[in-house]
This record gives C-alpha cells, sequence and structure tokens, in this order.
C-alpha cells in the first residue's frame, strides 16, 4: 500500500501541474504562453497567416512553456548559465536546446539566406541598379529605432539588435541578435516575423500618405533583358566589394551569394533545388521551432518585451518611409518616370512588399504592372539590411 | 533624469554613419553594376558582331501554314540577334492574333531590342 501511494506521489510530483507551482511560485506566465501558441496555431491554421513560419514558431512557443518538460534545459551551461547541474554533461540538455545550437551559432540563418539566395532573381535589381538606392533608403527605419531604443534606455547592442526588425529580415534579425543580445532573441524575432506578415496592413497606409493620386498612376518603362553572364557575374562582385569593405557582412552575404550563383550559373542544379526546397524546409522547421522556443514566459512577458514590440513597429515603418521619400525623390529626378511606390518595397521582406507596391499601384491604375520592378528595391533591401547588420556588429560585436 | 546606456550625440553619429554606409556600399555596387554590364554588353555585342561577319546573312524561309499558291513568292527574311525557333514563334502568334494565314504574311526582318 505504501509503494503505490510512494508511485503516485512520484507520479503526481514529475507532472506539469506541481512543476507549475514549484517552489511555492505559480507560473501562470507559462500557462499565458500556452495561450498564445493556441492562438498562433489558430491564425496559422485557420487563417492561413504564414504557415510555413507560424506553425513551427507557435509550437515552439507551446513545447518551452509546458511546465517541468525541460525542452530548453541547459544543465552544463552552454548558453545559459543561470541552471547550472553538477556533473551534467553536453547531451542532458534539452533537445531544443540542443537544435538552438544552430541558431545561436548563426548556422540557421545563414544557411536560410543560402536558400533565399537560390531563391532569388537579381534580374529586376540588374536591369535598373537605381533600385539599390531604394533599397538603402529603406534601411532608415533600423537607425531610427536605434535612437529612439537608446532613448528608452537599453544598451547600445540590445538598441541595436531592436532596430535590426527594421530591416524586415527574419534570418538577418536571428543572427544579428544572436551576435549581439541572445536574451532577446525570441522577441525579436517574433516581432520581426509578425511585421513581416503584417506588411499588407502596414505599409498602404503610409503609402498613401506620403504620395500624391498622379505619382501612385504612374506607369514604368518595361526593363531591360539581362544577360546570363551579368546574372554569374552579379553575386560574386557584389559579396567581394561588400566583404571587403565591411567583412562582418560576408558570412550572411556569403551564403546569399553562393545560393543565387547556384542558380544562376546553371551547372549545380540538383545543389540549387536542394538549397531552395529540402535544405530551406529542414531548416525552417529547426529555427521556426527553436525561434519559439526561446519565449519561456518568465523572460518573455515582460514590459521590455511590449517595448521591443513597439520599437518595431517603428523601425518597419521608418524603413517604409525611407523608402518612399527616396522613390519620390528620384521620381522628381526623372521628371516622373519613377512610380514612388516601389521604394516601399525597398524594406527586403520579399516578395511581399514588392506584391504591396504592385496591389497598391492597380488600385489607381489598373493596368499598371509594378511588380517587376517593384522587386529590384525589393532584393536590394535584403543586401541592404545584411549590410546594416554587419556595420551594427562591427560597430557593437566586441561589447 | 534619463538613464542613457549611450550619450545621444553618439547614438545620432553611429545612425548617421550607418545609414550612410549602407547607401554608399549599395551605390558603389549600383555603379559597379552598371560598368560590369556595359563590358559585358560591349563584349557580347563585339562576339555578336564576329559570327556575322563569319557567316555574312543568316536567313529564314517564313514557315507556312498551308500550301502557297502558285506563283507566289516567300521573300526573304533577315534575322538580327534572333534564332530560327523564336523567329517562327513571333511570325506564329502575329499570324494567330492577326488572323491572317502566315502565307498571306510577309516578314521583312525580326530584330532584338535591347534597352541600351
Amino acid at each position: 500500500m505504501e509503494m503505490i501511494s510512494d508511485v503516485l506521489s512520484g507520479l503526481w510530483e514529475s507532472s506539469g501541474f506541481y512543476a507549475l507551482f514549484a517552489d511555492g511560485t505559480f507560473l501562470w506566465q507559462n500557462l499565458v504562453m500556452i495561450l498564445v501558441s493556441f492562438v498562433l496555431l489558430y491564425f496559422a491554421i485557420a487563417k492561413k497567416c504564414e504557415p510555413l513560419l507560424l506553425v513551427p514558431i507557435a509550437f515552439g512557443i507551446l513545447l518551452a512553456n509546458l511546465p517541468g518538460a525541460g525542452l530548453m534545459d541547459d544543465p552544463t551551461g552552454i548558453m545559459d548559465t543561470s541552471n547550472i547541474v553538477e556533473g551534467a554533461h553536453w547531451y542532458d540538455a534539452g533537445v531544443l536546446r540542443l537544435i538552438y545550437a544552430g541558431v545561436k551559432s548563426s548556422i540557421f540563418p545563414c544557411l536560410i539566406f543560402l536558400g533565399i539566395g537560390c531563391m532569388t532573381d537579381f534580374g529586376p535589381l540588374l536591369s535598373n541598379p537605381v533600385s539599390l538606392l531604394l533599397g538603402a533608403a529603406a534601411q532608415l527605419g533600423i537607425y531610427v529605432a536605434f535612437v529612439i531604443a537608446i532613448l528608452l534606455g537599453f544598451e547600445p547592442n540590445e538598441a541595436a539588435s531592436i532596430a535590426i526588425i527594421g530591416g524586415a529580415d527574419g534570418p538577418t534579425a536571428i543572427y544579428l541578435t544572436g551576435k549581439l543580445a541572445s536574451h532577446l532573441l525570441g522577441p525579436i524575432a517574433v516581432a520581426a516575423y509578425s511585421y513581416m506578415a503584417l506588411i499588407p496592413f502596414i505599409q498602404p497606409p503610409i503609402m498613401k500618405a506620403l504620395t500624391t493620386e498622379k505619382e501612385r498612376k504612374v506607369e514604368m518603362k518595361q526593363l531591360r533583358k539581362v544577360s546570363k553572364v551579368e546574372k554569374i557575374v552579379f553575386p560574386v562582385v557584389v559579396l567581394v566589394i561588400c566583404a571587403f569593405i565591411l567583412p562582418s557582412v560576408a558570412p550572411l552575404l556569403g551564403m546569399l551569394m553562393l545560393g543565387n550563383l547556384f542558380r544562376e550559373c546553371g551547372v549545380v542544379e540538383r545543389l540549387s533545388d536542394t538549397a531552395q526546397n529540402a535544405l530551406m524546409n529542414i531548416v525552417t522547421i529547426m529555427l521556426g521551432l527553436t525561434v519559439g522556443a526561446t519565449t519561456n514566459g518568465q523572460t518573455f512577458l515582460q514590459w521590455g518585451t511590449i517595448k521591443i514590440v513597439v520599437l518595431g513597429l517603428v523601425a518597419f515603418a521608418f524603413s517604409t518611409v525611407g523608402g518612399l521619400l527616396l522613390g519620390k525623390l528620384l521620381y522628381l529626378i526623372t521628371g516622373g518616370k519613377v512610380n514612388p511606390l516601389i521604394g516601399a518595397a525597398g524594406v527586403s521582406a520579399v516578395p511581399m512588399a514588392a506584391r504591396v507596391a504592385q496591389t497598391e499601384g492597380r488600385k489607381y491604375n489598373p493596368t499598371n504592372f509594378l511588380l517587376m520592378h517593384a522587386m529590384g528595391p525589393n532584393v536590394a533591401g535584403v543586401i541592404g539590411s545584411a549590410v546594416a547588420a554587419g556595420f551594427l556588429l562591427a560597430m557593437f560585436g566586441g561589447n | 533624469m534619463f538613464d542613457f546606456k549611450m550619450p545621444l550625440t553618439d547614438a545620432l553619429a553611429v545612425s548617421l554613419i550607418g545609414i550612410s554606409t549602407v547607401i554608399l556600399i549599395l551605390a558603389i555596387i549600383a555603379l559597379l553594376i552598371i560598368l560590369v554590364s556595359k563590358i559585358i554588353r560591349a563584349i557580347e555585342n563585339a562576339a555578336n558582331r564576329k559570327k556575322a561577319v563569319a557567316a555574312p546573312e543568316q536567313t529564314a524561309t517564313a514557315p507556312t501554314g498551308v500550301p502557297m499558291p502558285a506563283g507566289m513568292n516567300q521573300g526573304e527574311l533577315e534575322l538580327v540577334d534572333t534564332d530560327e525557333k523564336t523567329a517562327a514563334i513571333i511570325m506564329a502568334i502575329v499570324s494567330d492574333k492577326s488572323g491572317i494565314p502566315l502565307n498571306r504574311l510577309s516578314f521583312k526582318s525580326i530584330k532584338l531590342m535591347e534597352d541600351k
């Protein structure tokens, strides 16, 4: 009888319900995060909001907040030294903690960039190189948000990590945050991906406010055809130039351009296919799951998280403003040949931002077709945000 | 009153230098793209001209949908930087869209146009 009682008692003490009240503290934050994961799963499955990312992220949130499950435990202090257990080995760590090493070491963001490079056609950018300036101007939000984050009392490395949300590039945000302020990875990654999904709602009001109807109706000249040699030379030249000026940008840009070379050279189709399909899918699962798993209730539900989410929105909005303002300037300089709406696509979220420019342009001129023109600034934004991240890493990477 | 972890002037300076760096690097890339594109296109054009000199006039006969009426000539079609397959597709599309049979159409030349 006593044994049955011991077994039942042991079962109870090892259960999640018991862990919820461990050390006399009710872990309500974990329950809130579990509810948040349910809401995100609903949006991903029922509303189909970025399901490829949101399903693994939401499930990662759920797994990391299961009381007593310990999927993100780090007993040897590989990444988190707050709960070191004497005599523990690296393989005693929670399974998600082990996978998280791919985020912490920047392997996953770099592999994602490899896949993005394979999927990106830089043709529109090559046929209209001025697009690069729009992609640069659309990084304005990063630097505005950086100053505001400093004003709000964040450390410079934290401010830089928060500001990069304005680059609208999930892997870049994860890469930089993993290097500069990994304790903020959860809120920053969630904010970055959420705003990328919300681009169709965030950008149009700003586009409408900053442009006139006449500007929005502008039809642009057809792009010239780009030769295969130009497309092959481009990734090599860009990488060499950028990496010589700013070596810290080499990991991200190097993988992006390697992927693009796979795509364009035409002699490694199997590698290109693997990088943009199988590898990309595998890394997306691992990245999404472990990024979600960083949102432990006790550390995530804080006032600082709300500040990060708001700052991310500010960064995003100012990046859109930067692209639009340069678009307007080009409209004036070229005598009305550039539609300023394509400037908003300079925030790198590919191809969502370009699609928004196309949709908004057609609202005012149904015969207008801006998609290919917007793809130029859009892919330039990927390079721009990587360069911005490289700059911030060079500035604060030593802290 | 405020507890800044970095002086505001420094933060502004970092921001200004940061955005300038991004614009500068991307502007350099834009200039390089223009330069490299011009060089590549010049080399390609020179190679094409050499080819044209080696094989004087590349000509193709317009494909016909139905037999030519007796006594009619198909004429000659000049192809400039266009292969025969593309020319055949273009002629077929023109015929289809205009509703005029191919044997009633006469193509003088088909030339690849590029924005210079």
